[in-house]
């Protein structure tokens, strides 16, 4: 039987990478220090796949076609792309998808009533980049991901997005095959991003957040509405959902918190957490 | 629960902008040529006037992304 070996939830932006020198040196150093055992910890577990709820900013997802849920075919994702890259401060890399596993996901969504899009070709900006530049530097792990629609509104519910999480826990728990699985989920917390209050962030909500995910106590974060969120997290903190989503994966499992900074320089309250039962 | 329709024009515009992994100062007369863009729309984009490209219906991913010199931080 395949089993969930390891999670972790933390913040993705294009500047903890792209402009480390901006930040102050003891809370950029404290969070890639959490960064770095999140990754130290990942090796130790030994998965075989990483699967990671994380979402897009437009890059792939347009108006043209918005996805709530995808699930990710890609064989193999830029990670960054070279034009995406620069930005990021990072090395243009390919990491391998699993397209085999996704299609089963996917699939087992469908028949489930959990209608995923899917997509075959994803280029990743931070959502998956700046993560996995800390979590897993040699890429040789693949992944498979799962994009919730956090930026552009109307947005799926919270509530629905623990669900989808579940439902991927049952899915991995449920397989035949053996398998070791980490979960990773990146975005949050507070951050204004593009908005009028582009550079706020609210350490007050973050800590709430924080605090529910530490006991492991979810239900009250399914109930946020978008309006609540975008009030006190800012736009930027409509990427919970992806949190959300893995704690539904893992029920009952807690948070550590290894590092959170408010960094004002890269405007957004970062954090990471390992999950644990 | 009260989410408005985008101004799509505007939004695809940028999309293909923030594609290419470019960023502006502002965009040109040619750039916004064949693009089904308001009078208003043309004058924040030709500005690069980030504050009225939200208050239009911009999304604020896209114009950080495609007018991020235009940000103080």
């Amino acid at each position: 039987m395949a089993e969930i070996v390891a999670a972790a939830l933390t913040a993705h932006a294009p500047l903890i990478t792209g402009r480390p020198e901006i930040g102050r040196p003891e809370q950029r150093d404290r969070l890639y220090a959490g960064f770095r055992e999140i990754g130290r910890r990942l090796q130790a577990a030994r998965p075989d796949l990483l699967v990671m709820f994380v979402n897009d900013h437009l890059q792939n997802f347009a108006y043209s076609n918005l996805p709530a849920f995808c699930v990710g075919l890609a064989a193999t994702y830029q990670c960054p792309s070279p034009g995406g890259a620069k930005l990021m401060r990072l090395q243009p890399r390919v990491v391998r998808g699993n397209p085999e596993w996704a299609m089963g996901l996917l699939e087992a969504g469908l028949e489930a009533g959990i209608d995923f899009a899917c997509s075959y070709e994803i280029e990743s900006w931070d959502e998956l980049s700046v993560p996995l530049s800390f979590l897993m530097p040699e890429g040789d792990v693949p992944i498979v991901t799962v994009y919730t629609n956090c930026g552009a509104p109307p947005l799926p519910t919270p509530r629905r997005c623990r669900d989808v999480g579940a439902f991927v826990g049952d899915f991995i728990r449920g397989r035949a095959t053996s398998g070791r699985v980490a979960l990773v989920a990146t975005g949050g917390l507070s951050h204004w991003v593009g908005t009028p209050e582009t550079g706020r962030i609210n350490p007050d909500w973050d800590h709430r957040i924080l605090d529910h995910i530490t006991r492991g106590d979810i239900e009250p974060l399914t109930r946020l509405t978008r309006d609540e969120i975008e009030r006190d997290g800012g736009n930027g903190g409509q990427e919970i959902r992806n949190w959300i989503a893995l704690m539904g994966a893992v029920p009952g499992w807690k948070g550590e918190l290894l590092a959170y900074e408010p960094v004002d320089e890269w405007i957004t309250g970062c954090a990471t957490v390992w999950v644990h039962p | 629960m009260s989410t408005r329709p985008v101004p799509y024009a505007l939004n695809k515009l940028l999309t293909d902008i923030a594609r290419q992994h470019q960023m502006r100062e502002s965009l040109s007369d040619q750039e916004m040529a064949g693009h089904a863009l308001s009078e208003g729309e043309r004058a924040a984009l030709r500005d690069g006037d980030i504050g009225r490209l939200y208050e239009l219906g911009a999304n604020p991913y896209l114009i950080r992304r495609v007018f991020r010199r235009r940000f103080t931080i």
